[in-house]
């Protein structure tokens, strides 16, 4: 048997040599572990005549504490490196391209749309949506546009062989109608998301098929004023604070008066420049205060309550937004275009 | 419609305006200027051609002139001989853009030297004669062009249909004037200046027998007419206009109707048989043969102008040519006349023939302008080639049109437009447009509108006239909305409910696309789902003739579209809807269900198609699972689209919504698209309708024990039915089921398969222990054996 002295002399060498803390542990099951030489030495105590027991605890003690603290020591030290080291030990290219996630994209169209109504529910209007397929009375007849109307002319529209009288909505106004029919009664303020269609040529700033939303309020007291405040809002929410708008008369069979309303030109800010063919205004769309005849095939009383209406095309807002320049390309779905602004 | 701005602005008493300001003015009271086409003749002068010789030596014909242009003598070649010596000449000096582009260099034509340009009318964009020099009759050397013939713009002007008066040019000086404070140029209405004999109802007699198709017909003879050209500053303002010159008469009656906007026409008084007009619904049969040089074939839906025996102009499109004015004409008799709007506008669709006569009448004009064209027509007759107007036309009007007035409140006025305008300035706009004002004792309003606006006929059409003349700019922004004491709660709206499906798909990848509703009804009739769709009567092409019944084969459309510039795998969703005819509805509107449709195509092998299926499972179930915490399940079913082996009906909650699976790969190779593609269309009105809140439940306080078991069945035991049985056995303890693998193999009997499941336990009052959970796994075993025969791999 060795003696204490030579058990700790060996182990204190191998501990000091320790890499790694697991070596540490074997070291530690080998020199103080319940089957190692010198935990034997509390059982052979026992036999030891009387005068040795005292000094063989002693040296007992002395070695099994040292063995301890030199086992606590370079565990530290161990620690202590591991973590110094890491820098060395575990780099790595942190330059190397990330790794995308196979995510798809939402469709720049429904984002523009929700952008819309999230600025026009701020101000307390509500989503009401409606048929696309439509009745010649909700598309044209109630909005004041009876058979034979020139203005019929200026909304080419798609038939149906079912019946003479379907027809594919040309515009969103049919559900000023149909919302003035289910809410019946003022105050309204509903906005009216939806596609429609138009028997025109396609170029770079027409389709048959398209997306429109229109704004419809209906209470006491509505005027051209509150119709252009809410536009500017509308404008400054979704443009920024800078814009200005402006409304020029015109005509349409379901408002009087009549307006096309433009925005102030974000690159020249209005003092006229090439992207907006110079005179400082972009067309965005029609508005207008509702006709008295239109709140009447609505059910709404035209001496009481008055209503104003704007609308244009989401595809124009998100051509101004995102600068494209051909209209086909929202609905070509080439991912390319898609994922560029999704 | 193409206005001349010197003649608007002679019209308008409005000078020393710049074309801008003056499409500005227009743009700002309601008349939209799209574009502004410069003849600016300022860089141009007048020269006296001194002499003229043939060029020495080129092939061409050539004459080289002299020219005193003021201070020193030009040499300017032409490819003409019209300009003699002594006559006086428009120049072009070297260096300057004539109004028509072109550039003038400084050179020699040749082998002589050419210092300049003599002018013909097409390159002063006067008219499109380019044969001859425009010889001018005033004018000295040097002098500058335009104070000979001023410089003119073209404005093309957006007219809105509610107002034909605008179609001419005096309407829209009445605009500018009212706009800018000025005073008209020319009455509505000119004084009537003839006095010759007979009295014209001697030389022509008229007679409508469709009154409803014709309101009103002047018919006034103008007689010892000298047919000839018309004079330069007459030309040049039709052509301006978009009108070729013709002869005088022709010319005086296209310049009044782009005056009045009332369309005339002049016919050759001898070519009238029986000097007797009838205004009548063509007979089966006739053919008439147009000024345009074509024979049309008439229906009795067509108004003509017949004489005694055979129509002789078609009503209010186009004159005939038997009749027409010729060089030879003496007398004629000029037509003024109202035609009904919709008629002219079917007849000249119809026939397909738009003339600036039909596009006139179209919109509805007022039967009292006839006679205001007429008269000017006839004056200009007289001056201009040497007409004698005759007493006493032939001017049939059985139903005077009555007068409109409007009575409100003027306060009604700021009411609408939201500012207060002075009643006093009110007054003044609505006067400088025409109309009366009678301001009544009780202080309501009395407004006539002139009798050419036949669109002003309540208290808000007013409110436009005086809003667009006061000033839009001057209505202050506001915000409406007072204190409400009722109102419509808000709820998100079905697309916004959507949005966190949408996003979940985009987050599982697949791209959200927005395809159109109009397709091809050969393409769905060949694929099998045409029989529901709505049939587009008047399509643009056969491509979209016919509204969607399912969103599949648009996916496949832009996959198809996609792969062509060489992506391989693409997925992609779209949320719209899809037309179903129902024709049992009383109004025919069809059924337009919303829908969630996938397509993730470029998947390889039967391999690659199943697992395609699983994902797509997947990305379904977490899509649906961000609206409402539904339970989605599958029943193996058959589809129109999918692959008979791989299809199955979805059940939300137990209710079915759609179809999923393999897309058949017929259909798959119809759209040029390699590989398998797997696809799903689901319902989504019904999923939005579930209501089955989220709550929160405690979370568990024991620990889950779990345990895999592979199953061993015959091929036709489906892992659905599997589950089912586990979980019936599993009893109250077996939290949840899966199945994770499938082997086929060494191992495993022919025509069996292995199936691996996970089973999760747990008690909601204890920590299970082992001999509990092998009880209960022990009766899933025997029910497993007792349903589908299943042995086990240890």
């Amino acid at each position: 048997m060795n003696s204490p002295a030579a058990m700790a002399e060996r182990a204190l060498a191998a501990i000091a040599a320790a890499r790694d803390e697991d070596e540490l542990e074997r070291l530690r099951i080998e020199f103080l572990g319940a089957k190692s030489e010198l935990m034997s030495i509390p059982r052979s105590l026992a036999s030891l005549p009387r005068e040795q027991r005292a000094s063989a605890g002693q040296a007992f003690n002395a070695t099994k504490t040292a063995i301890s603290d030199a086992l606590a020591r370079r565990s530290e030290t161990l620690a202590e490196a591991r973590i110094s080291d890491l820098a060395a030990a575990e780099s790595i290219d942190i330059t190397f391209p990330g790794r995308p996630p196979a995510l798809g994209r939402v469709h720049v169209l429904t984002l523009v749309q929700r952008e819309i109504e999230t600025v026009m529910e701020t101000m307390g209007y509500h989503v009401e949506i409606g048929p696309e397929v439509e009745t010649d009375w909700y598309n044209f007849e109630a909005l004041n546009l009876a058979r034979g109307h020139a203005s019929r002319d200026m909304q080419e529209t798609f038939f149906f062989n079912e019946s003479e009288d379907l027809l594919l909505r040309t515009h969103t106004s049919p559900m000023q109608i149909r919302s003035m029919e289910r809410l019946k009664e003022p105050p309204i303020y509903v906005i009216m998301p939806g596609r429609c269609y138009r028997r025109d040529a396609t170029d770079p700033s027409h389709l048959a098929q398209f997306m429109q939303v229109e704004a419809l309020a209906v209470d006491e007291g509505i005027t051209v004023g509150d119709l252009k405040g809410t536009i500017l809002y509308f404008a400054q929410s979704l443009w920024g604070a800078d814009r200005r708008i402006r409304i020029r008369p015109t005509y349409f069979p379901y408002t009087e008066p009549s307006f096309e309303f433009d925005l102030s030109c974000g690159v020249c800010g209005g003092r006229g420049c090439r992207s907006c063919g110079g005179d400082g205004w972009l067309e965005v769309g029609g508005c207008g205060m509702v006709h008295p005849n239109v709140l009447r095939n609505g059910g709404i009383d035209p001496e009481r309550y008055t209503g104003f209406a704007w609308g244009f095309g989401i595809e124009r807002i998100a051509m101004l937004r995102y600068d494209v320049d051909d209209i086909r390309l929202f609905y070509e779905n080439d991912l390319r275009f898609v994922e560029q602004l999704g | 419609m193409k206005v001349s701005y010197g003649w608007l602005c002679d019209l308008a008493g409005a000078h020393d305006l710049p074309p801008q300001q003056v499409a500005d003015v227009l743009t700002m009271a309601g008349w939209n200027v799209e574009e502004i086409v410069p003849i600016d003749l300022s860089q141009l002068i007048v020269g006296r051609v001194i002499s003229q010789q043939p060029h020495p030596s080129s092939r061409k014909p050539l004459w080289v002139h002299q020219v005193d242009v003021g201070d020193h003598t030009l040499q300017i070649i032409a490819g003409v001989d019209n300009a003699r010596p002594g006559t006086l000449v428009p120049v072009a000096l070297p260096g300057t853009t004539v109004p028509d582009g072109t550039l003038v260099r400084d050179g020699k034509i040749a082998g002589v030297d050419a210092r300049g340009m003599l002018c013909s009318e097409a390159e002063l964009l006067i008219s499109d004669d380019h044969d001859s020099i425009l010889l001018l009759d005033d004018g000295g050397p040097g002098q500058r062009l335009d104070e000979i013939i001023p410089s003119d713009a073209v404005l093309e002007v957006e007219v809105t249909p509610n107002r034909p008066d605008c179609l001419g040019h005096l309407g829209l000086a009445r605009e500018l004037a009212a706009a800018l404070g000025s005073s008209l140029d020319l009455d509505f209405m000119p004084p009537f200046t003839g006095g010759a004999q007979p009295p014209g109802t001697d030389l022509i007699s008229v007679a409508i027998e469709a009154p409803e198709l014709c309101r009103r017909y002047i018919g006034a003879p103008i007689t010892g007419i000298k047919v000839g050209p018309s004079p330069i500053w007459m030309r040049r303002r039709l052509y301006a206009a978009g009108v070729r010159p013709i002869s005088n008469v022709v010319d005086i009656t296209n310049y009044v109707a782009l005056e009045y906007a009332q369309p005339l026409h002049a016919f050759d008084l001898a070519m009238i048989g029986g000097r007797r007009i009838v205004v009548r619904r063509a007979r089966r049969g006739e053919r008439l043969l147009c000024l345009d040089g074509e024979t049309r074939s008439l229906t009795s839906d067509m108004l003509v102008i017949a004489d005694a025996e055979h129509p002789i102009a078609l009503a209010g499109i186009i004159g005939g040519e038997d009749s027409a004015v010729t060089g030879q004409t003496v007398d004629i008799m000029l037509e003024a006349a109202n035609f009904d709007g919709v008629n002219v506008r079917s007849t000249s669709r119809a026939l397909r023939l738009r003339t600036e006569s039909s596009s006139r009448f179209e919109k509805g004009l007022s039967p009292e302008l006839a006679l205001a064209g007429a008269r000017r027509a006839a004056t200009l007759l007289a001056q201009l080639a040497g007409g004698r107007i005759h007493l006493g036309w032939a001017d049939v009007y059985p139903r005077p049109q009555e007068p409109a007035r409007v009575r409100f409140r003027p306060e009604r006025i700021d009411a609408v437009l939201g500012v207060h305008v002075p009643l006093q300035e009110m007054e003044v706009i609505l006067k400088r447009l025409d109309f009366q004002v009678r301001v009544q004792d009780d202080g309501e309003w009395d407004v006539l509108p002139p009798v050419y606006r036949l669109d002003v006929s309540i208290p808000e059409d007013v409110a436009e006239e005086v809003g667009r003349i006061y000033g839009y700019e001057k209505v202050p922004p506001t915000l409406p909305g007072a204190r409400q004491t009722s109102w419509h709660p808000a709820a998100p709206s079905q697309e916004r409910r959507l949005d966190p499906l949408r996003h979940a798909l985009a987050g599982s990848g697949s791209t959200e696309v927005v395809t159109p509703a109009l397709t091809s009804r050969v393409m769905l009739d060949q694929l099998g789902v045409g029989a529901e769709a709505m049939r587009v009567i008047n399509p643009v092409s056969d491509e979209q003739d016919a509204l969607r019944t399912t969103l599949l084969p648009s996916l496949l459309r832009v996959a198809s579209h996609n792969r062509n510039y060489g992506r391989q795998g693409v997925a992609v969703f779209e949320v719209a809807r899809a037309y179903l005819r129902r024709p049992e509805q009383p109004d025919g509107q069809p059924d337009e269900p919303l829908r969630l449709g996938i397509v993730h195509a470029g998947l390889s092998g039967p391999e690659g198609g199943r697992l395609g299926v699983l994902d797509l499972k997947g990305a379904l179930e977490r899509a649906l699972d961000t609206l409402a915490p539904v339970e989605v399940s599958y029943e193996r079913a058959t589809a129109t689209l999918f692959h008979p082996g791989r299809c199955a009906q979805v059940l939300v909650c137990g209710q079915p919504v759609g179809y999923l699976g393999e897309l058949h790969p017929s259909v798959v190779e119809a759209f040029d698209l390699e590989g398998r593609a797997v696809g799903l269309e689901v319902e989504l009105e019904p999923v939005l309708a579930i209501d089955l809140p989220r709550r929160a439940r405690p979370l568990p306080r024991f620990p889950p024990v779990s345990r895999d078991l592979g199953v061993v069945v015959a091929e036709a035991a489906e892992a659905g039915a599997l589950l089912r049985t586990i979980m019936e056995a599993g009893g109250e303890l077996l939290e949840s089921a899966n199945a994770f693998d499938e082997y086929r193999g060494s191992q495993v009997p022919a025509g069996h398969k292995s199936v691996a499941f996970s089973m999760t336990f747990r008690s909601p009052e204890r920590t299970l222990t082992d001999a509990e959970v092998d009880h209960r796994l022990a009766a899933i075993k025997a029910a497993l054996v007792r349903h589908h025969h299943a042995t086990f791999r240890t």
